[in-house]
């Protein structure tokens, strides 16, 4: 049990929030004064949602748009990063020489070469190979020309813009799976070797002992990584934007480009950001605190 | 049959030579496609794909979050003359002439200067625009300045990565320092709070900077640098899409309704209302 003294306030405290006030004073006064700057707060509104006249109801505007696209691709992308980490991470837990070497070299290409060079490499070399090969565009354009596609829009948004949205979850997906795959492995890791050789001794093949023993007790081992680096996937969805997927950043970028307030669209999409990123660290705060009491 | 080691390194094998032979399917495939005129592919699939990137008032984001502006009637136009769809697909402007080159577009109307390091990678066709650059100048820090003074190595200059005022004031200003920015705002905003003495745009955006702020910035000269119009950018390799897309210019220069359009957008301010600047 533990109780909860009183918190007072000691005269140090004070000091340190007065010195931090006057801080932020100082910076609000400078900045407005050599930001030659006219603040066009009320606009910004607009941009999120719009009240149509004609129609009378809400419309999700420029920056809403691209906040339902980043986390569109932010879930796929963590999914399907989340599958291929867990397999790099048994492979390079494998006995097999190749299959180790592989994943090893994989891992190391993908994680030491910066993520704007790998989205623009695969965007401008492997994906319209990709493209080309499973015939997207075509598919996308008849199912875009479709009367009820509102499921499709629901999960993929404007159909047209298919093949690069999948550029980007692709891309993105390999990229986080190298860290998710280094993740995983210390988590296969850190089983006892007891408790592996228990398995074998009783009797249970490879595959048995993986999805029994071992893969259950890893990832829950390593759910705190895990949920740290599917934030970090959020935040570098904004690097697809160089190759003008229309997400988040993106949508900022033209909104900079027609209208020129440019502090204000920014300081927008940053709060917007923090929201999502600070939801998902609330969230999965919860889920360890649920799985520390269980146990 | 037991799965032995040298099974599984056979099978291996076969399915890397199968992966490595695919790409070269596509390629091939490709190469075939290419070989045909990007006119042929656009009636094929009825839609033609338009690469352009938001520059006010070439194309901009209007409060609905729709996109108007002159390319977007240029295109309209051009695909309602052709009988096939529009599909306007917007890029970042660092990455539009190789994303026309890998194919994920048709063509690049989005005011893009006719220079010839970019011929060297696409075709160009006859202007339909023409609209110099010029510079606009932070009025405090760069008084009483002539054109030669801002050849000085104090004097900076702050212009878009990527665009023709980059190039340009490197020609005509080499002592001069440049920063360089993604977009047009941001360096307006470091002349606009004095960091640099002055940018290069293309017109009108320099005027329209200089009547909303008309105490810190102006455009000190008149005269517009590099005027050698903008035009549509295609592929290379394709002489019927030449053929098509300067007849269509010409046809609409003679007509009138490219000077029209292009007096709606630049000279006139009918359309401010419908965007916030």
């Amino acid at each position: 049990m533990r109780h909860k003294k009183r918190q007072r306030l000691h005269w140090l405290d004070y000091l340190i929030l007065a010195v931090i006030a006057v801080f932020i004073a100082v910076i609000w006064l400078r900045i407005s004064g050599t930001l030659n700057y006219k603040w066009q707060w009320e606009n910004i509104p607009n941009y999120i949602l719009r009240w149509d006249e004609d129609e009378g109801r809400w419309f999700a505007n420029l920056l809403l748009q691209g906040l339902i696209n980043t986390i569109r691709i932010a879930i796929y992308s963590s999914i399907l990063a989340l599958i291929l980490g867990t397999i790099l991470g048994i492979a390079r837990t494998s006995t097999n020489l190749a299959i180790r070497m592989l994943a090893r070299t994989y891992l190391e290409v993908l994680r030491n070469i910066p993520p704007v060079v790998v989205v623009f490499i695969f965007f401008f070399f492997l994906s319209e190979q990709l493209i080309a090969a499973l015939n997207m565009e075509s598919w996308a354009r008849s199912i875009a020309r479709q009367d009820d596609i509102a499921v499709w829009e629901f999960f993929f948004g404007d159909m047209r813009r298919f093949p690069s949205l999948i550029s980007g979850v692709i891309v993105l997906a390999l990229f986080e799976s190298a860290f998710v795959g280094e993740i995983v492995r210390a988590g296969i890791q850190s089983i006892p070797r007891g408790q592996r050789e228990a398995a074998r001794s009783i009797g249970m093949s490879w595959t048995d002992e993986m999805r029994f023993i071992v893969m259950p007790q890893a990832l829950r081992k390593v759910l705190p990584p895990l949920s740290n680096q599917f934030i970090s996937l959020v935040k570098d969805s904004s690097i697809i934007s160089l190759i003008s997927v229309q997400e988040l950043t993106y949508k900022t970028v033209e909104l900079v480009a027609s209208t020129r307030m440019i502090f204000e669209a920014w300081i927008t999409t940053a709060l917007l950001y923090f929201i999502l990123c600070f939801g998902l660290s609330l969230l999965f705060r919860r889920l360890e605190t649920n799985q520390k009491g269980a146990r | 049959m037991k799965l032995t080691r040298r099974m599984m390194t056979a099978t291996l094998g076969l399915a890397l030579a199968t992966g490595l032979a695919l790409p070269a399917v596509a390629q091939d495939a490709r190469a075939d496609l290419s070989k045909t005129s990007v006119i042929e592919q656009i009636k094929e699939a009825g839609v033609i794909k338009i690469g352009l990137s938001v520059f006010v008032p070439w194309s901009m984001r209007d409060k609905k979050g729709e996109l108007i502006g002159f390319e977007l009637d240029v295109g309209r136009k051009l695909a309602a003359d052709m009988g096939v769809d529009v599909e306007f697909i917007p890029t970042a402007w660092d990455g539009i002439i190789p994303a026309l080159v890998s194919g994920k577009f048709d063509v690049i109307i989005s005011g893009m200067s006719v220079t010839p390091v970019r011929n060297l990678t696409v075709n160009f066709s006859d202007p339909y625009a023409y609209s110099g650059l010029t510079i606009l100048a932070n009025t405090a820090m760069t008084q009483g300045m002539a054109l030669e003074d801002y050849n000085k190595p104090e004097v900076t200059f702050a212009a878009r990565r990527g665009a023709t005022p980059a190039t340009v004031i490197q020609q005509l200003f080499p002592e001069a320092t440049l920063l360089l920015f993604d977009e047009d705002g941001a360096s307006t905003q470091e002349v606009l709070n004095g960091n640099a003495h002055a940018t290069m745009m293309s017109e009108p955006s320099p005027s329209m900077e200089a009547r909303n702020n008309p105490e810190t910035v102006s455009v000190p000269f008149d005269e517009t640098f590099l005027a050698t119009g903008e035009a549509f950018a295609y592929r290379k390799g394709d002489p019927d899409a030449s053929n098509f897309f300067n007849n269509w210019i010409s046809v609409n220069w003679k007509n009138g309704w490219l000077k029209e359009r292009n007096d709606y957008w630049f000279k006139g301010t009918e359309w401010a209302d419908q965007v916030d600047q």
